[in-house]
């Protein structure tokens, strides 16, 4: 895919995006009934949920994308990896805001150490860790591998945190959408979930493109300054000849 | 490396979405008038305003760092 094709489609996804985006608000605050016992607050529920998904799909890219970076080597596959994984801390970021401010009111405490909340926690950690490891090592080479290494154990922790509401006793709700039966929600309420999943998912592909696109362009920017640098002569390039 | 149609830049016109997008989110305040008094709905209106306005302001704020990222780099392409 080439860098103008990529820049297109990320620009092109984003005003679906956001057009899904006015859709949905409109939907959350102006359409979508209130729930019974919760009330207002339940609405966080369509910003928490589809920000969940966003991130989850976001590290299985960096996972996907690191294993096969680890099997080809291929530069490109490591830029898409770092690019899906700044998108995955920030929706793991509002994953981490927005449940707390849920929970201050649904449970009447800000965090409490329930599996669901330490092993998201862990999962930001995790990919906190997959920036530091880019930065630790001089070789670019190696801390790009170390990096793909941290991008595939971390996705592994996403299973985990599917599952631990069904697996451990745990304080968070249990799923409401992705259910085995289908989505227990009221038909306004599952549509209004589906506009924002899909909302937040063409937005996270678009900005995810963009920033892939740049991440080739400042690749190509390195190579040529490089380039450029052994080409000109020993004295320009500060080396002192006898 | 530049867009042809400076006017139609697509990132520009993609963060002027987004601007807009966050000033939807300020929509909890609408809701208000909805809803009976009292200072407990009001706490509520707070954390759906504020669960709606960090999830913008990450977003928005990635959207720029793009964007910063992307200016530099074309300039020094261009260079």
């Amino acid at each position: 895919m080439s860098l103008r094709s990529v820049r297109w489609a990320g620009a092109l996804l984003g005003f679906a995006g956001v057009a899904l985006t006015v859709l949905f608000h409109w939907q959350v605050f102006f359409w979508v009934p209130t729930e019974a016992s919760m009330g207002i607050v339940q609405r966080i529920f369509y910003i928490h949920l589809p920000a969940a998904w966003v991130a989850f799909f976001a590290f299985g890219i960096v996972a996907l994308c690191s294993a096969v970076y680890l099997w080809l080597g291929e530069e490109k596959l490591d830029h898409a990896a770092r690019s899906a994984a700044e998108g995955g801390m920030i929706f793991t970021t509002i994953v981490l805001t927005s449940g707390p401010l849920w929970a201050r009111l649904a449970w009447g405490t800000w965090w409490t150490w329930e599996p669901r909340l330490t092993l998201t926690l862990l999962l930001w950690f995790i990919y906190l860790g997959y920036f530091l490891v880019r930065s630790s090592t001089e070789n670019r080479e190696r801390s790009r591998k170390f990096a793909a290494v941290v991008g595939i154990v971390g996705a592994l922790n996403i299973p985990l945190i599917h599952m631990s509401v069904l697996w451990f006793r745990s304080l968070h709700p249990q799923p409401v959408v992705a259910r085995t039966d289908g989505p227990q929600l009221h038909p306004d309420m599952a549509t209004t979930v589906f506009t924002a999943l899909g909302a937040w998912t063409l937005v996270f592909l678009s900005l995810f493109l963009l920033r892939y696109g740049v991440a080739r362009m400042e690749a190509e920017a390195e190579r040529l300054e490089a380039a450029e640098a052994s080409a000109r002569p020993l004295g320009e390039q500060g080396v002192v000849t006898p | 490396m530049k867009s042809s149609l400076p006017l139609l830049n697509p990132m520009r016109f993609l963060l002027s979405c987004l601007l807009a997008v966050i000033a939807l989110s300020l929509a909890p305040g609408l809701l208000e008038a909805q809803a009976p008094a009292g200072a407990r709905q009001m706490r509520h209106f707070w954390h759906v305003f504020a669960a709606f306005g960090i999830a913008w302001i990450l977003v928005f704020g990635w959207a720029v760092s793009i964007a910063r990222r992307l200016a530099r780099v074309e300039e020094k392409l261009n260079r």
